[in-house]
């Protein structure tokens, strides 16, 4: 048993414990508590989507820092940030420029979706009024949220604007990577690997030891599937999230369609009213992008102005129309089918053996995306609890989503070199292979680091050296 | 006339309330309004209902709290597997709670509360 008076640095996950969804991480040391993500998880609505957030007073909270906009990170903030009693401590928030620029009219399209449902967690004033107190801050800022406190952004790939943090707590180091990637794609830096060592390491496994396909591999495989479809007369539908990875599908199929003159007439839609909105921001930003986005831009070829995509004015009933219509590739949201435009489309075209439908991103347990990749014989309609409808379609699974795979993981987490290492934002089954993984190879190398992770709400405690930790003491703080 | 308990999640700044008729309503069909109408449409949490003078746990389902009372929700992981969210929306009451001993057999809750999607 540790001395009593050894610090103790206390981890509780109020989501994304062992799942992927509503990421919460609670970290506490020396009296100082803090938040990193708030998000919902997306295979619910309202209340039932919200992390375990009865487990904290957040009047306590000292900071909430917000790793990238995604829904599953980010979207429970208002409702903790209004609804608890959080503004009633001295809590701040942070997340970076573009993070907060996309997050706003992210969270409104949030509001405004759920307005129409029983699920209204918050409404639009309750938005504004937490917009307000959110921090901008810049990668590699170091920021002090008060004395013994401090953490610094490090680029984490994955969406624009997307970081991890290092935190500081009275000298104690901890890395939160939220969602990251490694590679580096046509429009984002890949993440980097912070110039300092932490104690502890709390990193995403949502692919665990599954490494991805070569991305050249990955492209082609795409492009063609998409013209094979078109070929056969179908129609092509892609569900997304709407941003993030599709703007990342949209540069590949312009180049495609640049290169395929035969494939002028068919057209390409990107339909959502928030990517055309967000645009501006992707434009804005083009300087924390990587080298080639850089480059084009200075030779006045801005890589987000398309020639070949349309966007699609949302009228009524457009998705009949445009189901009714020739061959055509469609981008639509959201990108796990829940309801909306995209799983309009899919109900539409399922019947139809000439359809295509291709998952690119990771979907959620519990969802359709998630579902349908085992190519089941009917889909239940959203029009009512009984209704199925035939599958017919083809149904491809390539994943385009900017996450680490298993490799890339493990050689993040062996150059950071960390002491201890805590899994979360994977569902237990592949965060577990990666953890026994993980072991073997430290155990194959004698290197004393423990992998930890834990469930939902129940609490990790990590003890440090007293010595140690009084020697950074008096370098930290 | 009605009757209300009050009730707020633990993280709640505001408090909410439930109305139903009689002088009390028991703990398994309090922490099934609370469910419905709060929507809680998961499989993978126990709601826990505790007292607010003491911090104790209403572990009995059968167990009546008066009207006018106020609570304290939990929403807390489920422990093994499968929450006990979903019991409370399809199985019937416990024998002796207040369903069938304060509103008589004819006033038992409509059933749109069964029916509602979890
Ligand atoms: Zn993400
Ligand atoms: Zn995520």
């Amino acid at each position: 048993m540790p001395a009593p008076d050894y610090p103790t640095l206390s981890v509780t996950l109020l989501g994304a414990g062992q799942e992927v969804g509503r990421s919460c991480c609670v970290l506490e040391y020396r009296g100082k508590t803090v938040v990193c993500d708030a998000g919902v998880h997306p295979a619910y609505s309202g209340m039932a989507s919200l992390p375990f957030i009865d487990d904290l007073d957040w009047s306590t909270v000292d900071a909430v820092l917000i790793t990238h906009f995604h829904l599953d990170h980010a979207a429970s903030l208002t409702y903790i940030m209004e609804k608890t009693n959080f503004k009633d401590g001295k809590g701040k928030v942070y997340m970076t420029h573009p993070t907060k620029a996309v997050y706003k009219f992210l969270m409104q399209d949030f509001v405004r979706m759920s307005s129409t449902s029983t699920d209204v967690l918050f409404t639009p004033l309750d938005l504004s009024m937490s917009l307000s107190s959110i921090i901008p801050v810049s990668a590699h800022q170091l920021i002090t949220v008060s004395p013994g406190l401090s953490f610094t952004p490090y680029h984490a790939g994955h969406v624009l604007g997307a970081c991890m943090f290092m935190i500081d707590i009275a000298g104690l180091k901890i890395l939160y990577t939220g969602d990251y990637s490694r590679e580096e794609d046509r429009h984002l830096v890949k993440a980097e690997v912070p110039p300092t060592r932490p104690d502890v390491l709390i990193t995403e496994s949502t692919y665990g030891v599954q490494g991805h396909e070569e991305r050249e591999e990955k492209e082609h495989r795409f492009c063609s599937l998409v013209h094979s479809i078109i070929r056969r007369g179908g129609h092509v539908l892609m569900p997304v999230f709407a941003l993030g990875r599709a703007q990342e599908l949209l540069l590949i199929l312009e180049e495609y369609w640049k290169r395929h003159p035969e494939l002028h007439n068919v057209p390409v839609y990107y339909a959502s009213n928030l990517a055309r909105k967000c645009m501006a921001i992707y434009q804005t930003y083009i300087h924390t992008m990587n080298a080639n986005v850089r480059a084009r831009f200075a030779r006045r070829d801005n890589p987000f102005v398309f020639k070949h995509v349309s966007n699609l004015p949302q009228s009524r009933g457009w998705e009949k129309r445009i189901a009714e219509g020739p061959p055509c590739v469609i981008l639509a949201t959201p990108g796990m089918l829940q309801s909306g435009p995209s799983r309009e489309l899919l109900e539409l075209w399922a019947p139809d053996a000439r359809n295509g439908l291709i998952i690119t991103g990771y979907s959620v347990e519990g969802t359709l995306a998630r579902d349908i990749v085992n190519e089941p014989e009917e889909i239940p309609s959203t029009k009512g609890d009984n209704i199925t409808i035939p599958r017919k379609l083809s149904v491809d699974y390539i994943s385009f989503s900017a996450h680490v795979d298993g490799p890339q993981n493990t050689e993040f987490i062996e150059h950071v070199k960390a002491q201890h290492v805590v899994l979360v934002h994977g569902d237990s089954g592949a965060m577990n292979r990666l953890r026994i993984s993980l072991q073997q190879r430290f155990k194959d190398r004698e290197e004393e680091i423990k992998v930890h992770t834990p469930r939902n709400c129940e609490t990790l405690k990590l003890t440090f050296r007293g010595e140690r930790v009084a020697k950074v003491w008096a370098i930290g703080t | 006339m009605a009757s209300f308990v009050y009730y707020r999640f633990k993280s709640q700044k505001d408090e909410s309330k439930i109305s139903f008729d009689g002088t009390g309503i028991s703990v398994f069909d309090l922490k099934r309004e609370i469910i419905v109408a709060n929507n809680l449409k998961a499989n993978d949490f126990d709601l826990l209902l505790f007292d607010p003078s003491n911090e104790q746990e209403y572990e009995d389902d059968t167990h009546i709290i008066p009207r006018s009372s106020s609570v304290i929700a939990k929403r807390v992981p489920a422990k093994t597997g499968k929450g006990r969210g979903v019991l409370y929306l399809t199985a019937a009451a416990p024998n002796g709670t207040q369903s069938d001993v304060l509103y008589g057999k004819d006033k038992v809750p409509t059933s749109s509360l069964m029916r509602a999607r979890v």
